[in-house]
């Protein structure tokens, strides 16, 4: 078998990865060439017209993908996760799941996924304390590397967390606690998230597997190449891709096809590539592909520690200190109102820009000398800790073409449709109480967060969801199409319910699950019938 | 592509940042840290797409005589822009934050005035566990 990889974006290397604030987390190079172009519009619902997302939504276009730009967080998801419809029904009653939400089981258990997860920390190099998180699943194996270094920060959350009788734990991440398989280990920069590495400590899978599966020969990488339509046969089967490159269109022939391009892109790709077959895009007839979007909710909140020193700019973000006593059902939610919760962390990686941007307790002002003073005084010592709400699939909250926006190949953007349930703003509510309690707790004198609900829609899932119901569902137990043989899809979109971690680690536990199956059944699925 | 605002805009502008991040016994503010030159540079080459919006902002500005006024004038036009949720006075804001923390490299943050205003030390590559502690002071090399 032989692999080709069209990638959009080039190929970066450690050599470009600056410390600067401004070209990386403010104008995300990563983003270019293609990202910037077609970024997805965002309504609250089907009466409104779209427009520019007030969200961050700008993913990375290169060799590796967002894993060149992501903070590195990889904590398996609980094994409630996987269940979370029927366990919330039987723990609280049919009633509990919200009127309009879609929320189903996985069709796979924790059980079933867990020998990939295992797999995926290994080839990636994941450090943590396999025994530090009573609320984790049944592991395999230890984790390959121990956890970051902890910092004076990192300890006293811990303690702080430990008086408040929770289960603090050090992040999961995906950065080098010490060399891994060839790369160095993490120098704590701080200049992590929105940034590659200046010394490929992360794992980004262009610096891992990426590299690993090239030096076998069978993977021919083509950069610079934007698939524009997955092409199928009169049978419904994909034949190939047609892509740009260059200027030139051209046809990659396929015998199967994994498609793998981030959330949205997955659900645009298959929405643009109408045929005889698919004539409402592929792998769509039972109208399913765009349903049961979600994103993260991510609440934050900030404390201020009166003449403290936190040295917060040190470290990168995944240096942390996390709890899952309110994630999942970890908690009792009888009377609360909403289905699951989030972990809860304490980071580093507090940059100058980000800092004195942020939000400002009631009664300093925002600009002039009142604000400058308060930053002066306090901006060595403010805290923040934030959470990643689970966040329910709902009917309405759908992706689709954008009618008004194109590209510059003149094809439309996804446009994201999406409304925070009342189920969610109750979990919201309740994460900032006990971020809150985290803070005030560890010393804080005085708490405050952003107004209103934040969402951060990188943390995004669905589309394509997997499941074994074709009318309910685009993508099988193993990630292949109910409708296309040959057609595989990987990513967060595949997500039946989001969960309250981060998604990388399980979407790459899910795609070597898909790409093992598709190397495991090559003889019916690559075939030409 | 080349873009320079008008020497009669960039005087607003500046008047503007300086409101915004002013000098007083805290240290210098935005005149000083060239937060200008940081907006102007970035609309030439960056933030093409919000020329316009500082023009016709920085327009509005001077039909109102924002330049001429005294500071605590300057100050509650600026307020009444807030309480609107006034977009270029939003955008300004964003981009005088930039100006000030960012890296020097990209034209504002003069000597490192903003960097010292929040009592960073600037990137590294290597914190080591021991400046990793609390209360752990930074000291900045070769620099004042």
């Amino acid at each position: 078998m032989s692999v080709v990889a069209l990638e959009a974006g080039p190929r970066r290397c450690p050599e470009e990865m600056t410390l600067d604030e401004i070209r990386n987390d403010v104008r995300n190079w990563l983003s270019e060439p293609k990202a910037r172009a077609e970024v997805p519009t965002w309504r609250e619902s089907s009466a409104e017209a779209s427009s520019l997302a007030p969200w961050p939504m700008l993913t990375v276009n290169a060799v590796g993908g967002t894993t060149i730009h992501y903070d590195a967080v990889s904590p398996r998801l609980l094994p409630w996760n996987f269940a979370s419809r029927s366990l919330t029904v039987e723990r609280y009653g049919v009633g509990a799941v919200p009127r309009g939400s879609t929320l189903v089981d996985w069709p796979l258990s924790y059980d079933e996924l867990e020998p990939y997860y295992d797999l995926v920390e290994r080839a990636i190099g994941v450090g943590g304390t396999a025994a530090a998180n009573p609320f984790e699943g049944p592991r395999s194996g230890e984790y390959p590397l121990g956890p970051l270094r902890r910092s004076g920060w990192n300890r006293w959350m811990h303690g702080a967390a430990r008086d408040l009788g929770w289960h603090p734990y050090p992040a999961p991440t995906a950065l080098n606690s010490e060399p891994y398989n060839g790369n160095p280990e993490c120098t704590y920069c701080g200049f992590c998230a929105s940034n590659g590495c200046y010394r490929a400590a992360k794992g980004s899978t262009d610096a891992t597997v990426i590299r690993r599966a090239e030096s076998t020969g069978r993977l021919t990488i083509e950069i610079g190449a934007r698939v524009t339509r997955i092409e199928v046969d009169g049978e419904g089967r994909v034949t190939g891709v047609t892509y740009v490159s260059d200027g030139r269109e051209l046809f990659q022939p396929a015998a199967a096809l994994l498609l793998g391009t981030f959330v949205y892109e997955n659900t645009r790709l298959l929405l643009l590539s109408t045929s005889t077959a698919y004539p409402h895009g592929l792998s769509n007839n039972h109208g399913q592909v765009g349903k049961h979007y979600m994103a993260h909710a991510t609440p934050a909140v900030y404390g201020v520690f009166p003449g403290r020193r936190l040295n917060l700019w040190s470290g990168p973000w995944s240096q942390a200190t996390c709890s899952d006593d309110w994630n999942g059902d970890n908690f009792d939610h009888t009377g609360l109102g909403f289905v699951g919760g989030g972990m809860l962390t304490a980071a580093h990686e507090a940059k100058p820009i980000a800092l004195a941007g942020g939000p400002v307790p009631p009664g300093v002002p925002r600009f002039g000398s009142g604000w400058k003073s308060w930053l002066h005084a306090n901006a060595r010592s403010i805290g923040s800790a934030g959470a990643q709400l689970e966040s329910l699939p709902y009917e309405q909250n759908v992706l689709d073409l954008d009618p008004a926006v194109v590209d510059p190949y003149g094809l439309p953007v996804v446009r994201v449709t999406h409304r925070v349930g009342e189920s969610d703003r109750r979990g919201y509510a309740y994460l900032s109480h006990k971020l809150d309690l985290w803070l005030r707790e560890a010393g804080a004198s005085e708490t405050w967060s952003a107004d209103g609900i934040q969402l951060d829609p990188r943390h995004a899932y669905g589309g394509t969801r997997m499941g074994d119901d074709p009318d309910a569902s685009v993508v099988d137990r193993v990630g292949f199409s109910h409708e296309c043989p040959n057609l595989g899809v990987i990513g967060a979109s595949t997500f039946p319910t989001t969960g309250g971690h981060n998604p990388t680690l399980t979407l790459q536990a899910l795609a070597w699950r898909t790409a093992e199956h598709l190397v495991t059944n090559w003889s019916t699925i690559g075939s030409r019938v | 592509m080349r873009f320079t605002l008008s020497e009669h805009d960039r005087a607003v502008l500046d008047a503007v940042a300086e409101r915004l991040i002013p000098a007083d016994d805290t240290g210098p503010g935005a005149r000083e840290a060239k937060v200008v030159d940081y907006i102007e540079r970035s609309l030439a080459d960056g933030y093409e797409e919000h020329r316009d919006t500082y023009t016709a902002g920085l327009a509005a500005l001077s039909r109102e005589g924002f330049g001429e006024l005294s500071p605590d004038g300057q100050d509650a036009i600026l307020a009444e822009l807030e309480r609107q949720g006034d977009a270029f006075f939003e955008l300004v804001r964003r981009h005088a934050i930039e100006g000030m923390f960012g890296d020097p490299a990209w034209g504002g943050n003069a000597d490192r005035i903003g960097w010292d205003l929040l009592g960073y030390p600037g990137p590294r590559h290597v914190w080591t566990e021991a400046e990793q502690e609390l209360e752990v002071e930074h000291r900045v090399e070769g620099h004042r």
